[in-house]
């Protein structure tokens, strides 16, 4: 066919426009109309002729998963930082729990400042992360500095219900808290090396220490599942 | 349906809807979602009018946005209301939908009842919960210039460019539907625009001169 001729160009961008060019034709019109800019013009000039009369048709209210699936196509990093950050990822909760230890660091350090003959252990204060329905007081962790084992101790016993457990978690600075084990409410709990994981001590590995409240035997999911209780930073 | 009304927030919102569009151009996201929020209901009864399975066409519209965004700086305001330019993205995609869908079960059996004279046809099936194809054109046709157009083309030339345009079936499906020969459908929807064409071309001249 010859698509220069303007009257046969004109039908057939009618017939695009109006719907009733169909199939292989269709498809063929439209490649045709990238190479032709008077194409292009006759379907504009349809279009503008036809399509004002969609102006009667009821709007109809798409559901909300519509745009969400647009928002995941076009901006899939977008999309996941918009699901709710995970506790260990919020920037709030670790401002009143570092704040809250800045402190008890001041004391250490004084501790700390007396010489002695071997590097000094890591301490970490963890904070009560102050949600009232939570048991109160705070946790002292402290890595000898080797990293061979690492001790915890409520700084006064820690009201737990008796069906439940704390869970000791090194959070890493990006991903998932990993599970360093269960640890007493009421006294020192030893955690020997060979329970930690490698490289426990180094920054890009553990950011900060967090306890959470879990069913007995502990979390069962390898993830933090109940309330997180007590936290701190831990800074090398 | 006041539809003087809706033609003319039509193009009054022609100037923001522009805006949004070329904000969205340049990457704006916010201007897209305001976008969207403003055009996805009448988009979504384009698609819907076209492609009747409800599912099928939220994924079509979802498409149609896609498309949108990674096309709208191709838009051009000086030569395109945005309304039109929208409706025909949104047209385009449904009508290639039912071009994929022809050999599927659930289109198939849509033919079947539509080619058995026991069943009520198109029209009053729609009647329920949608007013058809004719109805529409009617009520599109009270603006004033393409209600005067309008009446100039014969019954079944109208009710074939009803078919054709709201619910997008092809010459073959209305011939089925209005049983008449193909090529008699053919020549009636090609009369009809040609016609239509005409007669919007006389009444722009005439407002033009302002008789």
């Amino acid at each position: 066919m010859d698509y220069a001729k303007p009257d046969l160009a004109d039908a057939l961008a009618a017939q695009y426009v109006a719907g009733t060019l169909r199939g292989r034709a269709r498809s063929r019109f439209e490649s045709l109309l990238l190479a032709h800019a008077s194409l292009r013009a006759a379907v504009r000039r349809w279009q503008d002729r036809l399509i004002p009369l969609t102006a009667v048709l009821a709007p109809q209210s798409p559901p909300l998963r519509v745009w969400q699936g647009v928002e995941r196509t076009l901006w899939p990093q977008l999309a996941a930082a918009a699901k709710p950050l995970p506790w260990w990822q919020r920037v709030g909760f670790w401002r009143g729990a570092s704040g809250a230890a800045s402190t008890a660091a001041l004391a250490l350090a004084l501790l700390l400042s007396v010489p002695t003959p071997q590097a000094p252990p890591i301490v970490i204060v963890l904070q009560g992360t102050g949600d009232a329905a939570q048991p109160a007081g705070s946790f002292v962790a402290s890595f000898s500095a080797d990293g061979r084992s690492l001790v915890t101790r409520p700084l006064q016993p820690v009201a737990v219900q008796t069906d439940r457990v704390l869970e000791l978690w090194a959070v890493p600075p990006q991903g998932a808290p990993r599970s360093l084990g269960l640890i007493s409410s009421s006294g020192a709990t030893v955690i020997a090396r060979d329970k930690l994981p490698r490289r426990v001590l180094e920054a890009a590995s553990t950011s900060a220490l967090a306890v959470s409240v879990e069913p007995p035997g502990g979390s069962p999911s390898g993830a933090p599942t109940g309330p997180v209780v007590f936290a701190g930073k831990l800074t090398l | 349906m006041d539809t003087t009304t809706e033609r003319s927030a039509w193009a009054a919102r022609s100037h923001e809807l522009a805006q949004l569009m070329s904000r969205s151009a340049l990457g704006d996201r916010a201007a897209f979602a305001r976008l969207y929020d403003l055009t996805s209901g009448h988009l979504f009864a384009v698609v819907l009018r076209i492609q009747r399975d409800r599912a099928l066409a939220e994924d079509l519209l979802q498409e149609v946005y896609v498309n949108v965004w990674r096309a709208v700086g191709s838009f051009d305001a000086a030569q395109s209301q945005p309304m039109t330019w929208l409706t025909s993205v949104a047209r385009n995609k449904a009508i290639d939908s039912l071009r994929r869908a022809q050999s599927q079960p659930m289109l198939q059996s849509v033919h079947r009842e539509d080619e058995d004279d026991d069943r009520p046809d198109l029209d009053q099936q729609m009647a329920d919960e949608s007013p058809g194809p004719a109805d529409l054109l009617a009520q599109a046709g009270d603006a004033r210039r393409l209600d005067t157009c309008m009446q100039g083309l014969t019954a079944p030339q109208r009710q074939s460019v009803a078919l054709a345009f709201f619910d997008g079936l092809s010459h073959a499906e209305v011939a089925e539907h209005l049983h008449q020969p193909l090529g008699t459908v053919k020549s009636w929807v090609r009369r009809a625009l040609m016609s239509l064409k005409q007669c919007l071309e006389r009444a722009a001249q005439r407002d033009a001169i302002g008789v």
